[in-house]
């Protein structure tokens, strides 16, 4: 939306055009200023003429309570669009956990017992702990995720 | 730059992105005016224009985070509103401007006429009538640029900010559409040619 922008208004090359539109830009500052016509050519007079048509207020108009109405709507888009976009990330994140699961039924058997070898083997109590409280957290993290969509 | 940055448009633009109540409602009524006139102006059909001009200030309200002050709060929302209005006239494939022989207007250039009584043409219901109807039978980026240098006294500098155009562009379809007009007038009301 930013733009360099050259002011300068450069001349025609035609100087008789250049002359046109001196008088052309004469007549509309003196029909602004309500200057008295007399001291205007009958060309001076036509632009004159062409100015104050153009000077009127178009026939329609926006509605009285436009601002109002828009500004309503705008107010109301924030929270509507919040709980859209609420609902589509849970439909999305049901979506996931479904396809994982029936991505992990069919090819499970395959790919965890290489993962089973990666993994330390929880022998000890104090692993199956640590790895219970893990999860724990995992768990309120994500249901403290899901309240504050739900809040917001 | 200072001079924009103390400016009410500053005032205006900061109460409106931190959403105090009514703030966006004034920014709508300081320039909804100017939308209107460059959207009617373009589009011609009134229904077609009001619903653009409140696509206008959707967008406007969606994207005033990324007015960074390089030119008037006026002309961002005027370049707004015009970009919304040319992308409907694209969509409905309306040419913005018509390729003519400017021939027989330029036959007037420096001819001054004949006598001619202004009050009495503007009194003449029809001979306004007339010139309205020939104003609004110019090409939509010639209407467009007569209502914003007349009715609403934007600098060329200032519409060039709005449209994009050249400001050497903008004066030639004034001085084009004025000349066309004027040639309106002298057949209306006779001329020595």
């Amino acid at each position: 939306m930013n733009q360099h922008i050259d002011d300068n208004i450069p001349p025609f090359d035609d100087p008789t055009s250049e002359r046109e539109w001196l008088a052309q830009e004469r007549a509309m500052r003196r029909e602004r200023l309500h200057l008295d016509p007399a001291g205007d050519n009958a060309r001076g007079r036509r632009y004159r003429l062409l100015a104050r048509t153009l000077r009127e207020p178009l026939q329609d108009s926006l509605p009285a309570d436009f601002a109002q109405r828009v500004a309503a709507r705008v107010a109301a888009a924030p929270a509507s669009t919040t709980r859209f976009e609420f609902v589509l990330m849970t439909a999305l994140a049901i979506a996931l956990v479904i396809a994982a699961g029936v991505v992990t039924s069919m090819y499970g058997s395959e790919w965890l017992p290489s993962f089973r070898t990666i993994l330390p083997a929880p022998q000890a109590p104090a692993d199956r702990w640590l790895l219970a409280l893990a999860g724990c957290l995992g768990v309120s993290w994500l249901l403290g995720q899901w309240q504050r969509r739900g809040h917001g | 730059m200072d001079d924009i940055r103390s400016s009410p448009d500053r005032d205006l633009v900061d109460a409106v992105l931190a959403n105090r109540p009514g703030a966006f409602e004034r920014l709508i009524r300081e320039y909804q005016g100017l939308c209107w006139h460059i959207i009617q102006r373009m589009v011609r059909n009134p229904e077609d224009a009001r619903e653009l001009c409140q696509d206008t200030f959707l967008r406007v309200h969606q994207c005033l985070h990324q007015y960074r002050y390089e030119s008037a709060l006026k002309s961002w929302i005027g370049r707004v509103a015009y970009t919304i209005a040319l992308r409907h006239l694209q969509h409905k494939r309306i040419p913005l401007v018509e390729h003519t022989d400017d021939g027989d207007d330029y036959a007037l250039v420096e001819n001054i006429g004949d006598g001619f009584d202004l009050e009495a043409a503007c009194a003449e219901e029809e001979t306004v009538q007339h010139l309205h109807t020939a104003i609004e039978s110019l090409p939509p980026l010639q209407r467009t640029l007569l209502t914003l240098y007349y009715l609403e006294e934007i600098s060329i500098p200032e519409i060039a900010r709005i449209t994009g155009l050249a400001s050497g562009t903008i004066k030639s379809h004034l001085f084009r559409s004025r000349l066309r007009l004027r040639g309106v007038l002298e057949t209306r009301t006779g001329v020595a040619a």
